[in-house]
């Protein structure tokens, strides 16, 4: 139980700094949620208008974040991500022990936490959601890997065994595709549930139109008691910006997501309308394909990052609204590094690298532009006059965005564009994409380093923090030197509302707690 | 021939025109480049993920068994599943057709509102300040871009002017539906109207000069009635043709508004199936498209017979 206190007083602590920075500046240029001001108020209904259509409300299979961020309202995990998005806290679940050996998490639920059908949830619903997921058939099976059983001993108690010793459990515990759902699916087939999904969380299914709107409405047996504030929420969806920010302004809508950076500044001085920035983990990158010649010579790749001018192309094309990467790991990450050496603009250096490499008079090459995207259009046209300058010739190949992804996945690329967000309050996920080339060939990079692919193993295995701290030290400073992609720039998200709207704060991992939102009369 | 014999032949006719149709597009949207399964996973698509994924889709099966899978499910009136939703592409198809209906007709019956007094006072006054005005004005709509018109309305109507209307949207019911309707339907008149009075403005302006009318007019008919009765009539038959056409263009060309609106409707169901290649959806919505384009045709056929009794089949 030692153990178990410990935690307690960590998460405690976490929770202290957490709240001693809700919702403050970010690095990324942030300005912020939109804080809680006075007592939060019952009822009223909030419309969030969003870019795209939700996929579906399969928790194991879906990958697109405008399902999740849904789902996510409705189905809840043992463990959720903190405010800061570096650490997990107790949702489902009260605490957990780990056995001396490392092998055994030992989870205690919650009392009193009930289905929206009614029934109570029990160690049977935790064990067949967590089976569930990590069956390697589904989509998100890979971060369950190292679970070797889940075992219910009593109502209340989850035993899960693992493999190995195996770091990051808790954090991959916490993902929406471990979320607890009823025993069996309450009776139902898969595909019935999903079409009309029971959770334990704040909001219950009301209904879908295709290509229109997903509603949820109020749980009112939800076990925080007295959330959630609001009736419903609705998301509808409206592609064009425009129409987002006039249905915003207009009253149709209560949160606009995304609007373009180029209307930060306005909307900032629109009466009526809050403009926020949440810290994000969104990294943007551009992949090099070491079976392209000649990025396959580190100083071609380091020449490359060298003459980017970051916060040139920042300032241009998202008007000063995101800070340059100096690592493949964003900020908002636990054991980011901002020390990280990531090779910065330096002209001279560049130059010196081009002089040392396989093609000292320069080459030309291709970059993948999707088609449509306004934004790589514009970063790779900067791109060309900075790279003219150490005598590269980028030629831009503009390519249709479904396209990209599969040329850069089959390695028929030769520099491209790609990000990622967090899932996880670990960087153990992003790092295995990132670095190890079993998992995903590096981002389709090609980057097969054994010394990296080591140390991402020792980390898996390592349970004291110093220790994970210095090894994804040395991952993130050989990365940077290696310069197997060039890390551009760590972006804010962008969510204007009302200024009737209260407690909305987007976590770093992209999801938002609609429990804790209300509306201001 | 009658009439119904001639709607059965070319609703016949139907059959071949889908044959085609499913053969050009199913080899298309699979032989262009661009993987669903990689489009879905993005970064995270680990090489067992995109398997399992081709695997679950069957296609992983030779091209020609995939299509011949799509044909015999297409006789038995099964559309098949989206790759992307999950859901019945038959389900998809109910939900979004009835926006796109909507915006059609009302565009349609807005166009014509418009395109009819202004084109017969137009020809009425051949060459004069009003005539000119009437040939001159609505070629802007012409001219604008759907987008562009679409945002200034919905500023203008949806925004500042009382809030006349909603900004976006399908609206819940009848009523619902037409005053969300209102707006984008005007859009897309705008653009339609311009083509319509300069069809009916020429037909009107040789009708005008017809013996028939002389004979009416010297019969002592009044000339609203002659206009009326005898001219617009007559004129409406190659406006009808006209507007057939455009209906049929328009069927793929509406998406924009749709975008521009949020309504969920065919053309945005197309538009993000191609993005996304998901096959199913591309398949299902072309389908739709061609048997509705052949459908305006027809309408349009019978109309023109039931307006001019001279047409035999």
């Amino acid at each position: 139980m030692k153990r178990r206190l410990l935690f307690v007083l960590a998460v405690a602590a976490a929770a202290a700094v957490v709240g001693g920075c809700g919702g403050g500046s970010s690095d990324s240029g942030g300005s912020g949620g939109s804080t809680s001001a006075g007592t939060p108020q019952p009822g009223g209904d909030v419309v969030i208008a969003r870019t795209q259509e939700s996929l579906g409300m399969d928790n194991i299979n879906v990958f697109d974040n405008e399902s999740i961020w849904i789902f996510q309202q409705m189905f809840e995990s043992l463990y959720t991500v903190s405010a800061d998005g570096k650490s997990v806290k107790p949702w489902l679940a009260t605490g957990y022990d780990l056995s001396d050996d490392k092998l055994t998490y030992t989870f205690h639920l919650r009392e009193g936490v009930k289905f929206h059908n009614g029934q109570p949830m029990t160690s049977a619903d935790v064990k067949f959601s967590i089976d569930k997921a990590r069956d390697p058939k589904t989509g998100w099976g890979f971060i369950d890997v190292a679970i070797k059983s889940v075992e219910a001993p009593d109502p209340n108690t989850v035993v899960i065994k693992t493999k190995y010793p195996w770091a990051p459990l808790v954090a991959d515990i916490a993902l929406f595709n471990n979320a607890i759902l009823p025993k069996d699916y309450a009776g139902m087939s898969q595909k019935d549930f999903y079409a009309n999904p029971i959770g334990t969380g704040p909001f219950k299914w009301d209904h879908w139109t295709h290509g229109k709107e997903i509603k949820l409405v109020k749980n009112p047996d939800y076990w925080q008691k007295g959330k959630p504030y609001l009736d419903s929420v609705t998301w509808t969806t409206v592609p064009t910006d425009a129409t987002r920010e006039l249905q915003l302004k207009g009253g149709q809508a209560q949160i606009d997501e995304f609007p373009p950076f180029s209307t930060i500044d306005t909307l900032k001085q629109t009466p009526g309308i809050t403009m926020n920035l949440f810290p994000s983990t969104r990294t943007d990158y551009l992949p090099m394909n070491f079976k392209a010649k000649p990025f396959d010579d580190v100083h071609v790749r380091r020449a490359i990052s060298y003459a980017i001018d970051r916060q040139a192309m920042i300032d241009s094309v998202l008007f000063g609204y995101a800070t340059p990467a100096n690592s493949f790991m964003p900020p908002q990450v636990p054991y980011y590094d901002k020390n990280s050496p990531g090779l910065q603009f330096d002209l001279d250096k560049a130059k010196e690298e081009m002089a040392q490499s396989s093609v000292p008079n320069g080459f030309s090459f291709e970059l993948s532009v999707g088609s449509g995207d306004d934004t790589q259009t514009q970063i790779a046209q900067i791109l060309q006059e900075s790279l003219k300058q150490i005598g590269i010739d980028l030629k831009i190949r503009k390519v249709d965005p479904s396209v990209q992804f599969q040329q850069q996945q089959e390695y028929d690329y030769e520099m491209t564009f790609a990000y990622w967000t967090m899932d996880i309050a670990d960087p153990d996920e992003l790092v295995s994409f990132a670095v190890d080339n079993k998992t995903a060939g590096s981002f389709f990079t090609d980057y097969n380093d054994p010394q990296q692919i080591e140390w991402t193993h020792q980390a898996q295995a390592t349970f004291d923090t110093g220790q994970r701290q210095e090894l994804y030290t040395q991952i993130q400073k050989k990365a940077a030197e290696d310069a197997f992609m060039v890390f551009l720039y760590y972006s804010p998200y962008r969510y204007a509302t009302t200024d009737k709207v209260q407690g909305f704060q987007v976590y770093p991992t992209g999801n938002y707690h609609m429990e804790d939102v209300w509306l201001k009369q | 021939m009658d009439r119904l014999t001639y709607v059965g032949h070319r609703l016949l006719q139907l059959i071949p025109v889908m044959f085609g149709c499913t053969l050009v597009v199913f080899f298309m949207v699979h032989l262009i480049p661009g993987d669903p399964a990689r489009t879905m996973l993005g970064p995270r698509a680990t090489p067992e993920n995109v398997a399992r994924l081709h695997k679950e889709w069957g296609l992983d099966q030779p091209l020609i068994n995939q299509y011949l899978d799509f044909l015999s499910r297409l006789i038995h009136g099964d559309l098949g599943t989206s790759l992307f939703y999950g859901i019945e592409v038959r389900q998809m198809l109910s939900e979004r057709i009835g926006p796109t209906l909507w915006l059609m007709g009302l565009a349609a019956i807005i166009a014509v509102s418009i395109a009819v007094p202004l084109a017969t006072l137009a020809a009425t006054k051949k060459d004069g300040v009003r005539d000119q005005a009437i040939r001159f004005v609505p070629m802007f709509g012409l001219g604008m871009p759907p987008f562009w018109l679409g945002i200034i309305l919905i500023l203008v109507f949806g925004l500042n002017m009382g809030r006349l209307f909603p900004v976006g949207g399908y609206g819940d019911g009848f009523f619902g539906h037409l005053h969300s309707m209102i707006l984008p339907a005007i859009t897309i008149a705008v653009f339609l109207a311009p083509i319509l009075i300069r069809s009916l403005r020429a037909s009107l302006l040789d009708i005008l000069q017809s013996d028939y009318i002389t004979t009416a007019r010297s019969k002592g008919i009044p000339e609203k009635r002659v206009i009326a009765r005898h001219a617009v009539r007559n004129g409406v038959i190659s406006m009808v043709t006209v507007l057939g056409l455009n209906m049929a263009y328009l069927v793929g060309g509406t998406f924009v508004v749709e975008k521009v609106f949020a309504i969920p409707g065919l053309g945005t169901m197309m538009i993000d199936g191609i993005l996304q290649r998901d096959f199913t959806v591309v398949q299902a919505v072309t389908l739709t498209f061609a048997i509705l384009v052949v459908l305006i045709n027809l309408v349009t056929d019978v109309v023109h017979s039931l307006l001019d009794p001279r047409v035999r089949f």
